[in-house]
């Protein structure tokens, strides 16, 4: 451990297990790994980035309670900014793995949420991807000076290069949201009508812009030009069905020309099954 | 709720700051991103829009045991099927009949509309003159008897182009590619259409007994025999919905129809067909120019 450790740069951040650095050292000398399909591989390579190695980052996070009051449709905004910091710290770190071997960007990044047995109100948060590196030594980290983030598969990352954008970052807004109960005098009062119920729309409309807004500040301050793929997903976690959050994602992208380089389309027919 | 004088009075407070920044949103993958940038549409934002509905079946559950009242009082279709058998017993029913859940689908029509208009208005104040890539989904909320319409899709705008004739944008299903394919063909997308159907089928003896394989002395006839109920509530379910959209439709065409059907077991034979007829409504703005001969290919997968 120690040999290996003396070979790393200085500026690298501190926060790395012992097993990263030492994997990610032996990534420096020429051997690469990917989660890349042989087709994403080559696609990549086509646009001039080569991939230099797979990266993670974990952060093993205690969410905690919040009290909720039983007929009142709120944020919860410590369940939110706990939501928003574990994978904010699971991103960062795998944002320094990529530091660490130089990369540029990391594509197909995979955000995911495990709970364990072992870990009431605890959950791990993991991000993943394989981090690229521009042949021709030209940077392409983003305004932040760090490495783009992106969970766009190779297809993708080739299709938007040929449109002129290029990944800034993956960005995310989230808002954990508790929906108020019935009472029993609303129950009773509407029952037997089948009407819009103004209060709930309106709670996950807040609710969903909210998380979306956040997420496109997120790419205000990566100075993005646009966000694709944007994804809305809503799981209530441990919480029970009345507690929901409200997960906003997409690819921050910047357009560098005008051209786009894409051949015009033509009709084909398929021979396969 | 307060929202600045200039836009839609319906929409959220948060949606009206979400426009106001710079930063465009689209909910288009990649491929269909591309292709949009390549005819000429620029994607402004995500846009959506919700409406929660209070939602029953008044007595319709398996709970309830059937053909409960209903407050708002069947309209439309209905058919009574008759006992063959000409005797009354306890354990015996000797009439059915299929009718029209008009409730609920005026109840999933509101909600559908409402959710849209919503995703329009949305559209509207970001300056779009379309909509590509709309997807509709509807889902109960936290168990309360209430259900929940979205409508989301990405705003685009012509560039170069003039904004929609009446003022409202545009709205299809399709995105990339496909619309790419349904412009070059010579069509227009004016808007999505929806319609549903719900017919209630509240099981005669005869259908009972076929629908629960039970041996009786009721029992008519051999075991691969059709069910004759239930086929007429499918049937109309479909044929409503396609008359429906039809007359939604004005002289425009429905593309990419389709049609999906569930049967929802309420008991003892009795069931509920609801059907939802989807597509997009395009109009021809040019005579059909032949396609390039299509190339042949093999993928290397």
């Amino acid at each position: 451990m120690s040999d290996t450790s003396d070979e790393l740069p200085e500026e690298l951040p501190q926060d790395l297990p012992e097993g990263a650095s030492k994997r990610l050292a032996e990534l420096e000398h020429g051997l690469f790994t990917s989660d890349l399909s042989v087709n994403e591989f080559l696609l990549i390579k086509e646009v001039g980035f080569h991939p230099v190695g797979f990266v993670m980052g974990s952060s093993i996070y205690h969410t905690g309670i919040q009290t909720r009051k039983w007929g009142q449709s709120q944020e919860l905004t410590k369940l939110t900014e706990a939501m928003y910091n574990a994978r904010e710290l699971a991103m960062t770190r795998m944002e320094e793995e990529a530091l660490e071997l130089g990369a540029d960007g990391v594509v197909g990044v995979r955000l995911d949420v495990n709970y364990y047995e072992w870990g009431k109100d605890a959950a791990e948060f993991i991000a993943v991807g394989t981090a690229v590196k521009a042949e021709n030594g030209v940077s392409h980290r983003n305004k932040l000076g760090k490495p783009f983030t992106s969970d766009l598969s190779g297809q993708d990352f080739w299709t938007l290069m040929q449109t002129g954008h290029i990944p800034q970052g993956l960005v995310m807004g989230t808002c954990v949201y508790h929906i108020a109960h019935r009472g029993l005098g609303a129950t009773l009062g509407s029952a037997g009508q089948n009407v819009e119920l103004p209060n709930f729309t309106q709670a996950l409309y807040e609710a969903r812009e909210l998380a979306m807004t956040r997420m496109q500040d997120e790419a205000t301050e990566l100075g993005a030009s646009g966000i694709v793929g944007v994804r809305l997903e809503e799981k209530s976690h441990q919480w029970g069905s009345h507690t929901i959050e409200f997960l906003s994602l997409g690819t921050a992208v910047v357009k560098t020309s005008d051209d786009v380089t894409l051949p015009k389309p033509t009709t084909i027919i398929s021979l396969d099954n | 709720m307060t929202v600045p004088a200039e836009s839609s009075g319906d929409l959220p407070e948060a949606a009206v700051r979400r426009f106001a920044e710079g930063a465009f949103t689209s909910g288009l993958t990649v491929p269909d991103f591309a292709a949009c940038l390549q005819m000429g549409l620029e994607p402004v934002g995500f846009t959506q829009g919700y409406c929660v509905m209070q939602w029953q079946w008044y007595g319709m559950s398996p709970m309830g045991g059937g053909f409960g009242y209903q407050w708002g009082g069947v309209r439309g279709y209905s058919e009574t099927f008759n006992c063959p058998h000409g005797f009354v017993s306890q354990e015996h029913r000797s009439w059915g009949q299929n009718y029209e859940q008009s409730w609920l689908e005026d109840a999933w029509t509101s909600g559908f509309t409402t959710a849209y208009d919503r995703m329009l208005d949305e559209a509207e104040a970001a300056g779009a003159h379309g909509i590509v890539g709309v997807v509709d989904t509807s889902a109960p909320l936290a168990d309360m008897g209430v259900v929940e319409f979205r409508v989301q899709g990405t705003a685009v705008r012509v560039i170069d182009g003039p904004p929609p004739l009446d003022g409202r944008p545009w709205s299809t299903y399709l995105a990339g590619q496909r619309l790419a394919k349904l412009v070059e063909a010579g069509f227009a997308p004016v808007s999505i259409a929806a319609t549903v159907a719900s017919v209630g089928v509240w099981a005669n003896c005869v259908t009972q007994y076929q629908t629960e394989g039970s041996a009786s002395m009721y029992r008519t006839g051999n075991p691969g025999e059709e069910i004759i109920q239930t086929v007429k509530a499918q049937t109309v379910a479909r044929r409503l919905a396609t008359e429906r959209i039809r007359s939604q439709l004005g002289p425009d065409s429905l593309h990419g129809a389709s049609l999906s059907t569930t049967r929802r077991e309420l008991g003892e034979g009795d069931s509920a067909v609801e059907c939802i007829l989807r597509g997009n409504r395009v109009r021809r703005f040019k005579d059909f120019d032949p396609m390039p001969a299509p190339r042949p290919t093999v993928r290397l997968l």
